[in-house]
């Protein structure tokens, strides 16, 4: 998954493709009920949900645009600015709170000034405080990484390290990019 | 493969599906499976799956590689069954890659390894292996819903065909009515998993009684509590079992309408029920006139992005609406004006998965399981230093010591029991005295505790009260959908009480402030989530009242957790 950075124009041609073949409604009430998929299909693709995606869907489900935003405003995965290079979920369920990951959120907080979502200043990584359980309590205090990746057992060093090195990974892609 | 036209149909592609498991099992090649779930995922399971298929390409082993879900026994993953030709089916836990090729070869030259099996999967133990059963964490479980958890391949229909599967669904069709089926449930008085308890053939019965159509079937799946995950392993160890409850369910209820709402980021669970319902159609277990019967039915699945309150019934269907997920007052019930208007019924997936035992052993049979008014049995997960981490089943009433310290195994070397939170963010804790209360949905109440969906967390001390009571507050706050006052501004005031606490700037009145604002919170919230978010906060404060007032008046933390700052704190 490739984010796409802001101010670049966005290929809306994937999305149209999936939309015609997968957000085919019979009725207008599946068309309803097919919003939230195809924000989720959009977030898929481009990492968040630029403007243009919610107005195509908007266009091709056939409901208002702020329809489309009140959805996006009100569920905590969707992402309506684009995120860092990787996107590492925090998570900040209840076995990972006794095990210490109270101390984790609080860190980004004082660090970054992250609360719940955010993204470290450089834009090597957005950090989302996942509000419930990743279910892999054997490993807590857990984060997910690109939503696949887990890494266990985290202290405040390792989240640290962690972060360090996905910024060092974010630069030199960034340098990579520039040379080409 | 065509769709199956009628019951012989069935019947003889349930036969060819059961010889060729029985073949698997006797034939005399290796039977290698994996199990492939969230939690093992997460411990390296997809490796270890590469790495027996590299070995096993050179084709020095002759061996079957399966992939079968997650048996429960999250603390053992990633965990591989190996069944040597002419010998019982061995389970072994921890098996990352670097031990697979150590394994192998120990098998190969006729060891066994011992020390690595969690146990044998046969009637007793094998040559100095101990049964599977015997194990401490699996004795004490009595396993329905996880009966073939870890057997069967979740992304295969016919494994579960082979194993029994589907025939509840064809009785219900074939041989009853839609009220007999009705009246089953009822009789087996089975009790909504999700939380609050409602008999599920009253509310199927209320469902069916309610002179609009067409009517809806639902499974709530979202499960989004900070400490259950039981629904998400259910569906991606056995997504036919909840599939086929839906398909009863709907039968039940006379509709071709039936939902699964599934929480956005249960990704596997989603991809394995998704598949299962493809499965379904592609065998004509699903769509138009199945079986011959004439009866339809259709299932739709959909997901929500992260909104802890989408559990909530009426907020689940504005969220399958395509709307904000948030509640209404009632009445009017969901089971009288739910989805697009009209009768719903919505259950957990565990109620659900327990609907095909109910019908092919009957209701009386069910009945007797459990105690008398909270009958059969239920997935729990434990989480926090417990020993044994994962997921059971437990006959309903076992006292809630023998659920942490015997079939969770207690807590590990080093840590000392404090407490257990139960019911989610719904419900207060229960100290060390009081943990020989059962554990069913009635026992826990009068204690300000409450079964819930079944998620327990241990805490040892080094948890602070006052900060895990802030932690359970604060995530209710986050929650809240902002749609009715109390909810919205009360569990934030809750919070920066808790917070001014924290920072050692308790007042001894903020006690009773406490009491006050939950009570408002209690009596004026809109949905049963807001009616429930101070409860954690008042269990808490009951139980270890001694530790608030040492916070207030010596500004000290026991635990050593809360920040005790010179400078009052700003609301974060």
């Amino acid at each position: 998954m490739k984010p796409t950075k802001a101010g670049q124009t966005v290929d809306l041609e994937p999305l149209r493709r999936v939309l015609e073949e997968r957000f085919r409604p019979r009725d207008y009430r599946e068309a309803q009920e097919l919003v939230v998929g195809a924000c989720q299909e959009a977030q898929r693709l481009f990492g968040w949900v630029p403007p243009e995606a919610a107005q195509l869907i908007a266009e091709h489900l056939g409901v208002t645009t702020n329809r489309i935003y009140g959805l996006l405003t009100f569920y905590a995965d969707f992402r309506t600015e684009p995120p860092g290079r990787h996107f590492l979920w925090i998570c900040h369920g209840a076995a990972c709170y006794v095990a210490g990951a109270g101390r984790l959120v609080e860190f980004l907080h004082e660090r970054y000034g992250i609360t719940g979502q955010g993204t470290t200043p450089d834009g090597a990584l957005t950090v989302h405080v996942f509000n419930g359980c990743l279910g892999v309590c054997d490993l807590a205090p857990v984060a997910q990484l690109d939503h696949h990746e887990y890494v266990g057992l985290l202290s405040l060093e390792r989240l640290q390290a962690l972060i360090a090195e996905l910024q060092g990974e974010a630069q030199t892609e960034a340098a990579d990019g520039s040379t080409e | 493969m065509g769709r199956l036209s009628d019951r012989r149909a069935f019947e003889q592609y349930a036969a060819q599906a059961e010889q060729r498991w029985e073949t698997l099992w006797s034939g005399d090649r290796w039977v290698i499976s994996v199990g492939i779930s969230e939690c093992s995922i997460a411990k390296g399971a997809l490796e270890t799956y590469r790495h027996l298929e590299l070995l096993l390409s050179d084709g020095h082993i002759p061996g079957v590689l399966r992939r079968v879900g997650c048996a429960g026994w999250c603390f053992a993953e990633p965990f591989v069954e190996i069944k040597l030709p002419g010998q019982p089916p061995i389970v072994y836990g921890w098996m990352t890659t670097d031990r697979v090729p150590d394994l192998l070869d120990a098998l190969r030259r006729g060891e066994l390894r011992p020390e690595w099996a969690l146990g044998v999967r046969a009637g007793e133990s094998w040559r100095g292996i101990p049964a599977l059963r015997e194990h401490p964490f699996l004795r004490s479980q009595r396993r329905l819903l996880l009966e073939q958890a870890g057997i069967i391949d979740p992304e295969s229909i016919d494994d579960y065909i082979a194993t029994g599967g589907y025939r509840a669904f064809l009785k219900a069709l074939l041989e009853m009515t839609p009220e007999e089926v009705v009246n089953e449930v009822k009789t087996s008085n089975l009790r909504g998993r999700g939380g609050a308890g409602f008999p599920t053939g009253i509310k199927w019965e209320s469902g069916r009684r309610t002179p609009a159509w067409p009517k809806y079937v639902v499974v709530n799946s979202h499960e989004g509590e900070p400490n259950v995950f039981k629904d998400r392993r259910l569906l991606e160890t056995n997504p036919h079992l909840v599939l086929e409850g839906l398909l009863i369910g709907c039968y039940a209820l006379e509709t071709q309408h039936g939902y699964n709402y599934i929480g956005g980021e249960h990704a596997l669970a989603l991809r394995r029920f998704q598949k299962a319902v493809e499965q379904a159609y592609e065998l004509g277990l699903l769509g138009d006139n199945i079986l011959g019967s004439g009866f339809s039915c259709h299932v739709r699945v959909r997901t929500g992005g992260g909104a802890y309150i989408c559990g909530e019934g009426s907020a689940l269907m504005y969220a399958i609406m395509g709307q904000r997920g948030q509640p209404r007052t009632k009445p009017p019930r969901s089971v009288e004006e739910g989805l697009w208007k009209r009768p719903t019924v919505l259950n957990n997936t565990e109620t659900f998965a327990s609907i095909p035992a109910i019908i092919r052993n009957g209701g009386s049979w069910y009945a007797a399981l459990g105690t008398k008014e909270s009958t059969g049995t239920k997935l729990v997960t434990m989480q926090g230093p417990v020993r044994y981490l994962g997921v059971a089943e437990i006959e309903l009433g076992m006292p809630m010591r023998q659920l942490i310290f015997e079939v969770f195994g207690g807590l590990r070397d080093g840590y000392r029991f404090k407490g257990v939170q139960t019911g989610g963010v719904s419900a207060g804790p229960l100290r060390e005295e009081e943990l020989d209360v059962p554990v069913d949905f009635d026992a826990l109440t009068p204690r300000g505790a409450m079964l819930g969906s079944g998620g327990f967390v241990v805490f040892d001390d080094t948890v602070c009260a006052v900060d895990f009571a802030r932690y359970l507050v604060a995530f209710s706050r986050f929650e809240s959908c902002g749609k009715c006052t109390p909810c919205r501004l009360g569990t934030p005031a809750l919070v920066e009480i808790l917070d001014r606490i924290r920072h050692g700037f308790g007042r001894p009145e903020d006690l009773d402030v406490i009491r006050y604002a939950s009570k408002h919170i209690i009596d004026l919230s809109l949905c049963g989530l807001g009616q429930v978010a101070p409860m954690p906060l008042l269990g808490m404060l009951e139980r270890f009242r001694e530790e608030f007032i040492e916070h207030i008046t010596e500004r000290r933390c026991r635990a050593g957790v809360c920040p005790m700052t010179a400078v009052a704190p700003i609301a974060l």
